[in-house]
């Protein structure tokens, strides 16, 4: 479970602070998915941040399984993260020098999971690049570099799962496919996922919708 | 997930792999310099105990006492007496010629080396025995000078001796009653029987000592207040052995070679981590993302640095003792080392140049980037914070220096190098700025290669000016060298120059003046002027008697020396203090060598007691003068006017050059003049001079490996900044941009940095130079204006075909594979 209370976050730009988002609260229960959506430049990575503990809020609170952020430093945020927190994000963001499977085993080795090897190629194979387990990303198409960083995110089994614009750099056939493997990955391990999007079809396909105005939040019915 | 694995993983990316050579190369340039240094400063002490022939010498006029030589036997030392005394050899057929005789015991030379052979002039062998009782080796001109042949006999006084081999070198050659004629060698034993040996008669008896330091020390302690008059204690004091300035100079010459190494090796290092941390920023933010805590990231590459440094710590000391060994081996015949001196010491010096240079360097990027925050992968925009960069950068400089000067010993070496970089970095860096903001205006006139290109080095400013400086400083560290090792053969071979003179001639009448000059250009023989010699002792000091020699006093004693006269100053001496005479004095004046003045505490002013003969005058000292002894031209301590000297009894003295092949004409000369004393150089000077091309060679090797240094900083220093470039090339490509103009882009940008890297670089070569040449190694200075050109040019093309080589596949390949892998 995710609550979120009155969160603010200001940044000073240049002498004066900019308000990027002023006042948003919602909660969102274990293994509901969440899409949120708004304009370029309307502070939905910056939410995302928050929620996942990347960044310090200015005011507010975000509570994940009923341990505030607030009231943690950055080394114990990391902490929950690791235990806790997924991602996947637009640009892939996969280590270039790793390959595939070593970027998959990467969170479970810093987590010092036992059997990282066994499970980063279980979670391969599940999003079916169990043939290309020693390439490198350079190597590897947009989609199949999602496709990595999704068994990333989900080989560490994490409660929460918070996506940045997924299928943003994708066309929409391979966005397709890589939405149905996001829900079907939601579905079978219970996890709670959060997802800033630009697709529509993305966003129809959870179970609550928010759009992100000037810094603040409402849901749509 | 461990550091090992980070390691293993991250050397894919390439960087660690020029971080792992920098580290290695500093520890084996280090490791290799000191270890080689210590060998070689052993090889000194050794040197000058060779021509002692032991570590210890007693000279006594009289038997030396069996109970010092009991005390020796009994502390561990070994030793082994001598004999040396002036004496007529007498064959079958009453021939007879004046001899040096030296009567030895098994053992001799307990240090050095006895070389001989069966016939005259034949090949030379090492002795592994002395003349055995009955035997007596003669020196090789001694066969024809006599007319004598192996199993000969001979009459040493009243012992009947057989010839039976030629001794051709000894250790102590030139010790005892060295100089009255060519060399006999007899056994000692057989002394009794010669009855010449008479009290009172003029011999000089050597109790020769070798052992352990310890025991050298206590022997020492309680043989000196025993000694009596005529009695000395040799190898105590530091001799300046012959080969002193050569090797002295060639160890400075490793040890700012090594320094060089160090400030190379740095620069490499913390070139290679900064591109490192750069490329590591996403990779670190990603792992914080994924829930890595901050000091996890620190433990992490701290440990994969730790791994680094040991790694190539080990690598290093290995390849830095193979190397140590290996100039170890060129000159380990020359300079009769056994085997290399090991000590832990090199390695120490090794060990923390790594930690060193990886700590102050590359560790501070890498902390850094545990700060980089996990935000970085939603904002690209957030980067490492590189403002305290300049205070690391200053820290570490620090560091080196305190490395430098740890390392050399040698605060003026390090003085002169730094001053060097100091130039290179606050003139060059400064410049290098003011030129690249001021170009935007000379680019935007130009045509669009150039405009391009000034226009990639003026958005990268301050990074290019880095990158410069760092250019500057590896192509002033090589120039430096280079020019170091020019100045440093020019003056070797300036020292001995073909027809160095080789034989010394003594005891010339001035009745025999003409007749020598005519015999020596009847054979056309190089020599040098004849100069006129009086035996004299200087007596007092500002009326304050001097003790004499053997007595127990503190402060300084009588001296004894060889007096000329002259109305110039001699050539190569060089007037210090006060002034010398002016032609035709008549004054009681002196000129001293500088060291004899100081050894007797006389300065300018001080009034001299010299005893000549039966009569003693008074003089003032009015100059003091240093003498190059490297020459090997007659050199005197005490010089006069004529006015005063000339009217004392006096004989002359003079050197000549007599090549190998013509050695017999020595006998022709001593048949002709029996009175001359000859002292023949022409071994020492052989052999100096082959290891002074030993020493040459070392010297090329080692300039080797420092410019495989700066080669290395040079390529760090060109792929710090591929990674901007390679990502703006391959961008442009995609937009349509033409290769030549990309290729021509990087060449010309490239080519800026390497012309302006260059004259930085020159002049700070030139400055440190003159600091080194000056003041450390005592060699004279001369820029080098050939060098101006030269380093701009060689900049130029270096960098420039160093910088097309690393971007070479920006345009090879096409730019969205480049686009990919970024
Ligand atoms: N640390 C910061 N400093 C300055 N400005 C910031 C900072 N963080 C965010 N912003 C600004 O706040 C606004 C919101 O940024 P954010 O990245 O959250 O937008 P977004 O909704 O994700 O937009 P997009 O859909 O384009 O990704 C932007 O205008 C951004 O420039
Ligand atoms: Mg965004």
């Amino acid at each position: 479970m995710i609550k979120v209370t009155n969160l603010f976050k200001a940044v000073p730009v240049g002498g004066e602070t900019l308000e990027i988002l002023r006042g948003i609260s919602f909660e969102i229960k274990s293994g509901d998915s969440a899409a949120i959506v708004g304009v370029s430049g309307s502070g939905k990575s910056t939410l995302l941040g928050l929620l996942a503990g990347l960044d310090q809020a200015s005011g507010g609170d975000v509570i994940i399984d009923g341990v505030s952020l607030a009231g943690l430093d950055e080394d114990s945020r990391a902490a929950l993260r690791a235990e806790k927190v997924g991602f996947v994000f637009q640009s892939f963001q996969l280590l270039p020098a790793l390959t595939a499977l070593e970027n998959v085993m990467l969170p479970l080795e810093l987590a010092g999971a036992n059997g990282a090897e066994q499970q980063a190629t279980t979670f391969l194979n599940k999003v079916g690049l169990g043939e290309r387990l020693a390439h490198y990303p350079a190597t590897l198409s947009g989609g199949e570099q999602q496709r990595v960083a999704i068994a990333r995110a989900f080989a560490a089994q994490p409660a929460l799962l918070f996506a940045d614009e997924p299928t943003g750099n994708l066309d929409g056939e391979t966005a397709e496919k890589i939405i149905d493997l996001l829900f079907s990955l939601n579905a079978s391990a219970g996890t709670t996922l959060i997802l800033v999007t630009h697709d529509q079809r993305l966003a129809a396909r959870c179970q609550r919708r928010f759009a992100m105005e000037s810094g603040r939040l409402s849901e749509i019915s | 997930m461990n550091s090992w694995l980070l390691l293993r993983r991250d050397w894919r990316g390439g960087e660690l792999g020029i971080l792992l050579l920098a580290a290695t190369l500093a520890v084996t340039v280090v490791v290799g310099m000191s270890a080689f240094v210590a060998s070689l400063q052993a090889t000194l002490t050794d040197e000058s105990k060779r021509f002692l022939a032991a570590d210890r010498v007693v000279v006594s006029g009289v038997s030396v006492s069996t109970a010092w030589r009991d005390r020796a036997l009994d502390d561990a030392l070994a030793t082994t007496v001598t004999l040396a005394f002036p004496s007529m050899a007498v064959t079958a057929e009453d021939d007879f010629h004046l001899v040096s005789v030296k009567a030895v015991e098994s053992g001799y030379p307990l240090r050095g080396d006895l070389l001989i052979s069966d016939a005259p002039y034949g090949p030379i062998s090492q002795a592994d025995r002395v003349p055995s009782p009955g035997e007596i080796w003669l020196a090789p001109r001694l066969y024809a000078l006599l007319g004598v042949s192996n199993g000969d006999p001979l009459w040493i006084g009243d012992a009947k001796l057989t010839v039976a081999g030629v001794v051709r070198r000894e250790p102590d050659a030139t010790s005892g009653t060295y100089g009255y004629g060519p060399r006999v060698l007899m056994n000692l034993a057989d002394i009794d029987a010669t009855g010449v040996v008479q009290p009172g008669s003029r011999v000089s008896w050597r109790l020769l000592l070798s052992g352990s330091a310890d025991s050298l020390d206590r022997f020492s302690q309680w043989v000196t207040p025993q000694l009596e008059q005529g009695q000395r204690l040799l190898g105590t004091d530091d001799d300046q052995p012959r080969l002193g300035r050569t090797l002295e100079r060639a160890e400075g010459f490793l040890l700012i070679a090594g320094s060089l190494g160090v400030v190379l090796a740095a620069a490499a290092i913390a070139l290679s981590a900064r591109r490192f941390a750069t490329r590591h920023i996403d990779p670190v933010a990603i792992m914080k993302s994924l829930g890595a805590t901050r000091s996890r990231i620190s433990r992490l590459y701290g440990g994969s640095l730790m791994l680094v440094g040991a790694f190539g710590s080990a690598l290093g000391c290995v390849l830095g003792w193979l190397v140590g060994y290996f100039f170890l081996t060129l000159f380990a015949e020359e300079l009769g080392v056994t085997s290399p001196t090991v000590s832990i010491e090199p390695f120490v010096i090794g060990g923390v140049t790594a930690l060193v240079c990886l700590g102050f360097f590359a560790w501070p990027p890498l902390t850094r980037l545990s700060a980089i925050p996990p935000l970085r992968v939603l904002r690209s925009d957030i980067s490492l914070d590189g403002g305290h960069s300049s205070m690391d950068y200053l820290m570490g400089g620090c560091a080196v220096i305190l490395l430098m000067w740890w390392y050399s010993g040698d605060l003026r070496l390090t003085f002169a190098v730094v001053m060097g970089l100091l130039v290179v970095v606050l003139a060059g860096g400064g410049f290098a700025l003011l030129l690249l903001s001021g170009g935007r205006r000379i680019g935007s006139a130009a045509g669009s290669v150039w405009r391009f290109s000034l226009a990639g080095l003026q958005r990268r400013r301050r990074s290019s000016a880095l990158q410069m400086v760092i250019f500057a400083i590896a192509i002033m560290l090589m120039l430096l060298l280079i020019m170091i090792r020019g100045a440093l053969v020019e003056q070797w071979q300036a020292q001995l120059p073909p027809g160095t003179p080789n034989h010394y001639v003594l005891n010339i009448a001035p009745e025999e003046q003409a007749e020598l000059t005519a015999f020596f250009d009847r054979y056309q023989i190089t020599r040098q002027p004849q100069f006129p010699m009086t035996r004299g002792r200087v007596v007092t000091v500002d009326d304050a008697a001097l003790a004499e020699y053997g007595t127990e006093s503190e402060g300084p004693r009588q001296r004894e020396a060889n007096l000329t006269y002259a109305q110039h100053l001699p050539e190569d001496n060089v007037v210090t203090d006060g002034e010398w005479w002016d032609a035709g004095s008549q004054h009681f004046e002196v000129s001293l060598e500088e060291e004899f003045a100081e050894r007797l505490g006389a300065t300018i002013g001080s009034r001299l007691g010299l005893r000549i003969g039966a009569e003693e005058i008074e003089v003032v000292v009015t100059s003091i003068r240093q003498v190059d002894w490297q020459s090997l031209k007659p050199n005197f301590f005490v010089i006069l006017p004529p006015a005063v000297l000339a009217p004392f009894p006096k004989t002359y003295f003079t050197s000549f050059f007599l090549p190998e092949t013509d050695k017999g004409r020595l006998n022709d000369l001593v048949k002709m003049f029996p009175t001359f004393t000859v002292i023949e150089l022409d071994i020492i000077v052989t052999e100096i001079r082959q290891i002074i091309n030993r020493v040459g060679q070392a010297i090329e090797v080692v300039l080797g490996v420092i410019l495989l240094a700066g080669a290395l900083v040079l390529i760090a220093g060109v792929r710090a900044s591929i990674d901007a470039r390679v990502s703006e090339s391959a961008l442009l490509r995609a937009m349509g941009a033409r290769k030549q103009l990309i290729l021509g882009a990087i060449a010309l940008e490239f080519s800026v940095l390497g012309a302006l890297a260059g004259t930085m670089a020159v002049a700070g070569a030139e400055l440190a130079a003159w600091g080194l040449q000056t003041h450390v190694l005592d060699l004279s200075y001369q820029p080098t204006f050939w060098l101006w050109p030269l380093g701009v040019i060689v900049g130029v093309l270096l960098i420039a075909s160093l910088g097309l080589w690393s971007c070479r596949h920006v345009v090879s390949t096409p730019p969205l594979v480049v686009l990919r892998e970024l």
